[in-house]
């Protein structure tokens, strides 16, 4: 016959132990609220550098990517000059709303998937070939499945 | 009889604590939550499940070699790569080589938002410090603000990593919760007319520019902050190598078989991590505790940060002050709740690639911060 007052000990020995660790006095202890922390961690220091360095930080990458676009731009519209077609770099044709990159994309996503009006004239028939093996065999499957 | 007795000894019933139960609960619910509520599903089921390996309770150290914290286990072999900040850096390639900074190249200004947002990790920090953790618990605690799961674990390995599985899975229980934590300070920061602001459309980026991108913003800011070099390293490369046009073989693999094979083994091993005895502390309600408020502020910096940007904006040029929001990264969850919360008020107002700027710029942002705070505190360790 199985000791179940023995399991029954084990488990209440178990669950006493894993119960005083969640609540033991020590854990709480570590966690005391107050202000005084923040001054002895140099927390106001630490965040308002931090806080200044991450600013810092994306305010140079935003400058010198707005300097970057500003010079390929200016320099395709020389180019564009150069070449006689200053026009194409007027404002209505960089700025192309949402609906019209809509479309464009639809377009091109119909052209690459060949979903188009006009379907494709040249037919393949593709030869398939399914070699015998005794491993996909119905003659020796256990279940015999019913064909549509 | 002996040997009866003993192997009833070792199975989990004879083991099962309260605190295990606790565990497997939440497991179940973050599961729950996945399957049923579509929140990060492939982050939440793997943590889930994770969650449910770790606890299922056996005699420790008696040299089975199966718990996660014990050395030689499989569990603990996989772990390493979180606790040594293996994977976040390449889940951070995965992120590159899936980004389009497009809408952030369109708009640059748009990238102090991603920048303003950050004021979650920093106050956060002062709470945690005022609730007594050291600082670098503290700075580790924190970066839950920056709502970037990889960020968080790879600044808590190096910074505290006796509390990384209480911050992942609070950072990860966040970021799913964004679209329920969001909304009401989006709709109390901002009138109904400011939500209902129209952006100018983004301009087309050219090639160039977007194989620039990822050279010049990694040479910045890593220079500026060079802890987060293994985090931006990777997010930048990953970028170059969708962007570039000639490396699609390894763009696609990093964007694709890459990040999910290091997502189920990030997403389980955290997920084990949270074994009862471990995780069920004081110390780890408050960093929910925490980590809610650090979403809350952070939300609310970029938003506000949006509504003063508007002061000095001409009005053909205004910003919505919802996209502030997406700040928080949580890429990209906080722009759809952007996107989602504007089209109430105004059917016709998409906001979803706007509010992607200040969400890439957040990912860099949050990295910057935990650069930034490692570089601080590493003395101490």
């Amino acid at each position: 016959m199985i000791d179940t007052l023995q399991i029954a000990d084990s488990i209440k020995t178990a669950i006493d132990t894993a119960a005083t660790a969640i609540n033991s006095p020590d854990n709480f202890d570590e966690l005391t609220f107050s202000l005084d922390n923040i001054v002895k961690g140099n927390g106001i220091l630490i965040t308002v550098i931090g806080y200044v360095v991450v600013f810092t930080a994306l305010l140079v990458l935003y400058l010198a990517i707005a300097q970057v676009s500003k010079i390929l731009i200016s320099r395709t519209r020389k180019k564009l000059e150069a070449s006689g077609l200053a026009g194409q770099m007027q404002k209505e044709n960089l700025d192309i709303s949402g609906e019209v990159n809509a479309a464009i994309s639809m377009a091109l996503h119909l052209y690459f998937e060949e979903a188009h009006d006009f379907e494709n004239t040249i037919l393949t028939i593709k030869k398939v070939q399914r070699p015998y093996s005794p491993w996909s065999s119905k003659i020796y499957g256990i279940r015999q499945l019913q064909r549509k | 009889m002996e040997g009866i007795n003993q192997f009833l000894n070792f199975t989990g019933f004879a083991n099962a604590t309260p605190g295990h139960l606790i565990m497997i609960t939440i497991g179940l619910v973050f599961i729950y939550l996945a399957i049923k509520k579509d929140y990060e599903p492939l982050l939440l089921v793997p943590i889930g499940f994770g969650i449910l390996i770790g606890n299922v309770p056996f005699i420790e150290n008696v040299g089975l070699q199966i718990g996660i914290y014990e050395s030689g286990s499989v569990m603990n072999y996989l772990y390493y790569g979180v606790l040594k900040g293996i994977y976040p850096p390449l889940i951070f390639l995965g992120i590159g080589a899936m980004t389009d900074f497009s809408a952030l190249l369109s708009n640059p200004k748009l990238m102090l938002l991603g920048a303003a947002a950050q004021v979650g990790i920093f106050a956060t920090f002062i709470g945690a410090l005022a609730l007594g953790f050291t600082q670098p618990q503290a700075a580790a605690i924190g970066i839950i603000g920056g709502a970037d799961g990889p960020t968080a674990i790879f600044l808590a390995s190096k910074l505290a990593p006796e509390l990384i599985g209480p911050i992942a899975i609070a950072a990860y229980s966040y970021m799913a919760l964004v679209p329920v934590i969001q909304p009401p300070i989006m709709k109390l920061l901002t009138t109904k007319s400011e939500r209902k602001i129209r952006m100018k459309p983004s301009r087309s980026v050219s090639h160039l520019e977007k194989i620039l991108f990822p050279i010049i913003g990694f040479l910045l800011t890593t220079f500026i902050s060079p802890g987060a070099l293994p985090l931006l390293g990777m997010l930048f490369f990953g970028n170059l190598l969708k962007e570039s046009g000639v490396t699609k073989r390894l763009g696609d693999t990093a964007k694709n078989s890459l990040i999910d094979i290091v997502t189920i083994l990030l997403g389980v091993s955290v997920g084990a991590s949270t074994q009862a005895t471990i995780f069920l502390t004081p110390q780890s309600i408050m960093i929910f505790i925490l980590g809610a408020l650090s979403f809350a502020v952070a939300t609310a910096g970029g938003v506000m940060f949006a509504k003063f940007m508007n002061l000095f904006l001409s009005k053909d040029n205004l910003i919505n002050p919802l996209i502030g929001a997406a700040g928080v990264s949580a890429v990209p969850d906080s722009a759809r709740v952007v996107q989602t919360i504007g089209l109430k008020d105004d059917p016709t107002n998409y906001l979803l690639m706007h509010a992607m700027a200040p969400n890439v710029a957040g990912v860099i942002g949050s990295a910057v911060a935990a650069g930034i705070l490692m570089s601080f505190l590493m003395h101490l360790l």
